[in-house]
């Protein structure tokens, strides 16, 4: 006995040393030094570029590695700004052919992938190995659909057997600083997929030499570099060679009246990146995130909906209670996406038919449902009342958004639901069961639950409604994709701010597996989204948008929508303007938190 | 020897079996990731290239066979998520779960066979009643209001605020303690209850034995009686409940104490591959839990032998 309790006592006393996380290259901390403590609600598992496919695993992509453009830091609505480009692409006068100058003498970081170990300057052959990358099927890439059918000889270079050593026509280097992207068609997008995580550049020597061990092994020329990354965070530390560019409060678009109370004035003429290391927080569990943020252990937090009631004073617009007010600065953020429940058009029972008065009357049980529907009730059970409901699929943050947009789609209108279904001899005997997709979760069912009380006011039988549960979100996907819903909620988080993001979420050759699960097939909404394809941003383009927007609504295809408004808040000490819109994360260079004592900041540490 | 290998035997069938129950459990009913690590927009041969890539397109015969090969020679992949060899993940997270793990799980054992040795003692009296009471409130309360109190109360502004809320930034025994000393007193309070009930009982049971009435007889005090009569004669029943959670801790750890404590042990990166459908991690905890229970069950049945020479 004596001997095991020994035992245990040495056992116990070396377990500290195998708890020691902290890697060799962690510089630790300086004697002073700021540190920017981030948290976020969900978990990157990969920094490849390739794997960016979520906000989450964006933030680390743009911030370890350089994209050739990127979004101004404060300029609302967004604007493209040059990054590792020398200015915006000079575009030939057909649209088809793009030319870019990369700056000059960009290193990327010291890693021993590199001869000597010493970062090399960034080429624009660079940029083409990166995106060969994605139409490469054994990098498991996730960003080929920005570029797919779009670049020529892009896809058929995948054809061939993904060869990096075979030249792409349509996607050169004409020297080590200059690059040349020809289209196949017009694509006036092109430079917003460049500002995307998807499109950041990595070296070949990098990939080559961690081989499956890329994704977590990160050598990029942004303006971080990875210290260590694990389920439960990520620590970045300043990139000593990325590129001096001092910080203009202009040129990012600054306004005196929505950013005088940021403290973003005396940032002016500094070099970013301003925090000499980012600890991001992967927090999924809104209590924990909660009470870190509270006890001073984070600088940023998105507030959890069931702490909204405590911390705003007012919901419109969001206002903080004063004893948060003192300590926070706010911002109400209206994601640039929305949620929507998808009618499966490709289900007889619900969507087309080949009878012309089967397909009258499916259409107007679908009208009939949406008017059914009560968006003002979803937004205060779910979202707190202060989501912002729409009519159509081109939300708020879409330049193209109609402030003055027919809202009838969303207004609930019992009385005109149960004409509809009367008119069309739609009874309680004959109305057919609706299938009502999600992943398992106590909110999704709560969301499903309260769908069919909806319908029930309606004079829907409650037992015809049946929910369609799927153990994991990967596991619905796989049901709607192979159009085995017939009702499929989900959530569109829009790539760019152009809303042919959006509307291409109903185009016809779209359809199941692609994005448009609704599996809508409209020949006149297909010809205008052709026809604006191709066209540049402008009062036509929008109107076509607007069209379009208004042939989904008047088939009832969808019920939509709503775009959630986040509520973040930061400490005072932090001089920023975070923002999880779009591609998110570029604010993090300029995020500058008061230099302190490391042993000093956050309690009970 | 003979005895050794009976039992080595019977553990290699054992894995196989379970192994065997699991994969199938993983390949025909686990989650596709698939539908996770496609594009948006997906044609139909994107997807089929990664089922390709991730091997779903092999037949099951094959996908067992090279399952069981990587268990062998502990070459065990790379995971479908970050592409990370699952030997690195599990050299980086385990010796935290352990570390995370094991001065809760030893303490809260200790205090249990602590608490159930003085309730046996005083068995009938109030302390027994008291304790009895402690143990089935510990057992009624949820993991996760435990945890959350915990944080709050000593590690908020609305409570003691002395201990980090969350994070492992450990470099030294004193951010160990830090970092380690709220997760092991959820740990204990979450386990208290059910190992002093056990233990209480096993203790209860020996206490009533003829060999203690003789040495009570024989004017044997209290501490020798619960020491060296009813504390030795138990070591059988502890020693497999002891060695029996090992496994558990070493490889599942807590997903709770690990996703709640913002720890980056094996516990949240098991969740993670069970929700994503990250087959290469999942088959590996799975097969080393396999694996680590038949080594501790033979290992277990030595002990018996050692501390109890009558067990055959």
């Amino acid at each position: 006995m004596r001997h095991f309790i020994r035992i245990l006592f040495i056992f116990l006393a070396v377990l500290p040393l195998a708890a020691c996380d902290r890697p060799a290259e962690d510089p630790g901390p300086a004697v002073t030094y700021s540190v920017y403590r981030h948290s976020m609600d969900g978990a990157p598992t990969s920094t490849d570029p390739a794997q960016a496919s979520h906000i989450y695993a964006n933030f680390l992509a743009v911030n370890l590695y350089d994209t050739l453009y990127r979004y101004k830091y404060l300029a609302r609505p967004y604007q493209l700004e040059p990054n590792l480009a020398e200015g915006l692409p000079q575009v030939s006068a057909d649209g088809l052919i793009y030319t870019i100058r990369i700056k000059p003498g960009v290193h990327f970081i010291d890693d021993p992938a590199f001869p000597d170990g010493k970062g090399r300057v960034v080429r624009a052959e660079d940029f083409v190995y990166s995106i060969k990358r994605h139409f490469d099927p054994k990098t498991r890439a996730q960003g080929a659909w920005l570029w797919q059918g779009k670049i020529v000889g892009l896809d058929s270079w995948k054809e061939n057997g993904s060869n990096y050593d075979q030249e792409i026509p349509g996607l050169k280097a004409l020297d080590d600083r200059t690059l040349q992207i020809q289209l196949i068609k017009p694509f006036p997008q092109l430079t917003h997929t460049l500002a995307q995580g998807f499109s950041a550049i990595v070296s070949r020597e990098a990939v080559d030499y961690y081989g499956p061990e890329f994704p977590i092994r990160p050598v990029g020329s942004g303006p971080y570099r990875l210290v260590s990354f694990n389920s439960a965070s990520a620590v970045l530390v300043r990139n000593e060679r990325f590129r001096e560019e001092p910080f203009s409060l202009e040129a990012e678009g600054y306004d005196p009246v929505s950013h005088g109370h940021l403290a973003l004035d005396r940032l002016e003429g500094r070099v970013p990146p301003f925090s000499d290391r980012i600890e991001i927080e992967f927090i999924t569990e809104d209590a924990a995130r909660w009470n870190a943020f509270l006890a001073g252990e984070l600088d940023f937090v998105k507030v959890p909906v069931s702490q909204f009631d405590q911390v705003l004073q007012q919901r419109e617009p969001p206002a903080l209670k004063p004893a948060f007010a003192e300590k926070y600065n706010l911002l109400a953020n209206l994601e640039s996406g929305f949620v929507h429940t998808d009618f499966n058009m490709d289900d007889p029972r619900i969507g087309y038919h080949p009878d012309p008065r089967q397909n009258a009357r499916n259409q107007a049980l679908r009208c009939a449902i949406i008017k059914a529907f009560d968006w003002q009730k979803r937004n205060e059970v779910f979202y707190y009342g202060i989501g912002q409901v729409f009519a159509g699929i081109i939300p708020p943050a879409a330049p193209e958004f109609d402030q003055k947009q027919d809202q009838a789609a969303i207004i609930r209108d019992l009385a005109g639901a149960r004409k509809l279904l009367g008119d069309n001899d739609w009874s309680a005997d004959n109305l057919p069961v609706l299938e009502y997709g999600f992943s398992s979760s106590v909110t999704e069912r709560q969301m499903f639950e309260q769908f069919r009380s909806f319908m029930g006011e309606m004079g829907y039988p409650p037992e015809k409604i049946r929910p369609l549960t799927f153990a994991t979100y990967g596991d619905y996907a796989r049901a709607f994709l192979n159009r085995e819903v017939m009702l499929i909620t989900t959530g569109w988080t829009m790539d760019y701010p152009d809303a042919e993001n959006t509307v291409q979420l109903f185009y016809g050759p779209n359809s199941s597996p692609g994005s448009n699960s609704a599996n809508y097939n409209n020949p006149e909404f297909n010809r205008l989204y052709r026809s604006s394809s191709g066209m540049q941003a402008s009062d036509m383009r929008t109107a076509m948008y607007r069209h379009m927007n208004q042939l989904v609504i008047d088939d009832c295809a969808t019920i939509s929508g709503i775009s959630r408004r986040l509520i973040l808040l930061w400490s005072r000490k932090l001089a920023a303007l975070p923002d999880r819109s779009f591609v998110g994360g570029y604010f993090f260079r300029f995020a500058s938190v008061d230099a302190a004592e490391p042993e000093s900041r956050g309690a009970g540490q | 020897m003979r005895y050794a290998l009976n039992k080595i035997f019977h553990g290699l069938l054992l894995v196989l079996g379970v192994t065997l129950i699991s994969f199938i459990l993983m390949v025909w009913f686990g989650p596709d990731q698939t539908y996770s690590l496609v594009g948006k927009n997906a044609t139909a041969e994107q997807i089929a290239e990664v089922r390709h890539e991730l091997g779903y397109d092999r037949s099951f015969a094959l996908r067992y066979a090279g399952y069981l090969k990587q268990l062998f020679t502990l070459d065990l992949g790379s995971s479908h998520s970050s592409g990370e060899p699952v030997n690195s993940i599990l050299a980086r997270t385990i010796p935290v779960t352990l570390a995370l793990m094991v001065p809760g799980f030893v303490l809260g054992n200790l205090l249990g066979i602590a608490l159930g040795l003085l309730s046996v003692q005083q068995k009938g009296r109030w302390t027994d009643r008291l304790i009895t009471g402690f143990s089935v409130s510990s057992m009624s309360i949820s993991f996760l209001v435990i945890i959350i109190l915990m944080q709050v109360i000593l590690s908020t502004p609305y409570g003691l605020n002395l201990f980090p809320v969350r994070g492992w930034q450990v470099n030294d025994p004193g951010s160990y303690l830090k970092y380690v000393a709220v997760p092991t007193l959820s740990l204990i309070f979450i386990t208290l209850g059910y190992n002093t009930r056990f233990y209480r009982a096993v203790f209860a049971e020996e206490a009533g034995r003829d060999h203690i009435r003789t040495a009570r007889a024989y004017g044997a005090s209290t501490a020798t009686i619960l020491w060296k009569h009813v504390l030795k004669n138990s070591l059988v029943p502890i020693i497999t409940r002891f060695m029996f959670s090992i496994p558990l801790i070493v490889v599942s750890g807590s997903l709770l104490i690990e996703s709640y404590f913002g720890i980056p042990g094996i516990g949240k990166v098991t969740f993670d591959a069970i929700t994503s459908g990250d087959q290469p991690v999942l088959k590996a905890v799975v097969g080393l839990t396999a694996i680590a229970f038949v080594l501790i069950q033979v290992l277990t049945d030595f002990l018996y032998k050692l501390v109890d020479p009558r067990i055959g």
